[in-house]
């Protein structure tokens, strides 16, 4: 059985990931909130699943080596990596502080450097390798008051194909996706249903297709981009987004 | 196994289409197979297989093809857009007759499929319609711009479309590939160029047609259900923009 890690993998579209991955796969689930990392890889054992749980924060270089090295003796070769933890602040340019901005592009583009950069070494050894990082559709437009978010996804969606491009002649494939969208706990962003629901309607309405999508639909990209089915496609990324945008 | 509906392919007596439809009746879709003659397509032996001989620039042909299939008591699914050509003339030397024919046959072609398909996809709220297009229609080709203007046109037409059946329940997308290991490219290069081209290529090899019909068959799928409008490359890794 072949092993996919997931980072941000305790809620949204990394839950949804973890939870189909876990049909085919073992799935480790790692995210900064341990406690509900270990809930999700409880359930997904309880249904019969062969799932870990770490917890760590994509931004600090120790605790990242130390969770792989407990991975590797727990959960065996990892073949397969999705790197979707992320963050969400939405503010104008002029009042986004240093600290926020140090946040989301540590998060974002750090992160998948630190995480690839720790599984990259066993993918090459074994001359195969999956690698999905979780881009958005503000990886190619910009975003009025998400500045900072709007870098962050882009510098990932370049980071990736640049991992692409080096990787290719190791077998390793690398590619984003890009959602638009998507009903999650991040776009919730804390709001109570009565907050929320018009809020969702409106938000659905400037979507082509009319809705939001769902992290499921997302999920079922990632799954596509880590298989066999995409063999031939790398440095790519795909956009679950309901055509909210084409390029 | 039940059948997940009808797939009219066009171009489907070799290449691309070809393998397109030999793995959807595999997966066990039903496929209306379109092209000028049977090709290839006489080696499958499968009832869920249907050939109509037509010309994609005889737009009344595909709409009575589209018909057809639905008279037989089949609802249309997927839309598969593979009919092509391509030749290479320096740009000078380029003749109206060289352009109109690959304008008509790769993006006209392309028009009337998507117009006999939407009927029916309307009716049923539902439907995936897949355009082809190529690397080439960002890149550009030397000695290819007629083929490079034809395929960006499909582009054009599938954003357009995606957008304005995007609330209908279909979804438009492409697949963009690379140098793919079917008689195409062999119409202007030997069997050694072809393979030749996988030295620049990032994963080291040409695409194979299986490559682009595993591509068709994510985006037929319901993996697929919130994406439209896009543009899928499949390329090894060539060509990232």
């Amino acid at each position: 059985m072949k092993t996919v890690l997931i980072t941000g993998g305790a809620s949204g579209i990394g839950l949804a990931t973890a939870k189909r991955m876990a049909k085919s796969m073992r799935v480790i689930i790692v995210d900064r909130d341990g406690a509900r990392a270990a809930e999700a890889a409880q359930a997904l054992s309880a249904s019969g699943a062969s799932a870990f749980a770490y917890g760590a924060d994509v931004t600090k270089a120790d605790q990242i080596a130390a969770m792989m090295e407990q991975a590797a003796h727990e959960a065996g070769p990892i073949h397969a990596m999705f790197c979707n933890a992320g963050v969400s602040i939405k503010e104008p340019v002029h009042k986004i502080s240093e600290a926020n901005w140090d946040l989301m592009i540590k998060t974002h583009v750090k992160g998948v450097f630190l995480c690839t950069k720790a599984v990259l070494p066993q993918m090459c050894e074994r001359r195969e390798g999956a690698i999905v990082t979780t881009g958005s559709d503000y990886s190619i437009c910009g975003k009025a008051d998400g500045a900072s978010y709007a870098a962050a996804k882009t510098a990932i969606y370049s980071l990736t194909k640049s991992l692409a491009l080096e990787f290719a002649p190791f077998g390793i494939r690398c590619n984003s996706v890009g959602p638009g969208p998507i009903e999650t706990p991040m776009l919730r962003a804390g709001r109570t249903e009565e907050e929320w629901a018009p809020l969702r309607a409106a938000r659905a309405e400037r979507v082509p297709m009319g809705r939001l999508g769902q992290p499921e639909e997302v999920a079922a990209v990632v799954d596509f981009l880590l298989s066999d089915r995409s063999s031939y496609i790398t440095g790519q990324i795909i956009h679950p987004n309901g055509a909210q945008i084409s390029w | 196994m039940a059948s997940k509906g009808s797939v009219v392919i066009t171009g489907a007596a070799s290449g691309i289409g070809f393998h397109t439809a030999q793995m959807l009746l595999a997966e066990g879709y039903r496929v209306v197979a379109c092209d000028l003659a049977p090709g290839r397509l006489s080696e499958i032996d499968s009832p869920a297989l249907h050939f109509d001989a037509l010309d994609v620039r005889d737009g009344a042909a595909l709409k009575a093809s589209v018909s057809g299939e639905e008279a037989r008591g089949h609802a249309i699914a997927g839309l598969v857009v593979c009919a092509g050509i391509i030749t290479r003339t320096p740009y000078l030397e380029l003749d109206e007759e060289t352009f109109d024919r690959h304008l008509d046959i790769n993006l006209k072609g392309a028009f009337f499929a998507c117009q006999a398909v939407l009927p029916a996809m309307r009716s049923q709220g539902r439907g995936s319609i897949v355009l082809f297009s190529s690397s080439i229609a960002r890149s550009g080709s030397i000695n290819g711009a007629h083929y490079a203007a034809s395929k960006g046109g499909v582009l054009g037409l599938a954003r357009s479309l995606a957008l304005e059946t995007a609330r209908e329940g279909v979804r438009v997308n492409v697949v963009s590939p690379g140098v793919t290991d079917t008689p195409m490219p062999r119409g202007h290069a030997s069997d050694e160029e072809v393979y030749a081209k996988a030295a620049k290529v990032p994963l080291r090899r040409i695409g194979q047609p299986q490559d682009m019909a595993n591509a068709v068959l994510f985006l037929l799928s319901d993996d697929s259900s919130y994406v439209t409008g896009q543009d899928l490359r499949v390329s090894g890794g060539a060509n990232l923009f």
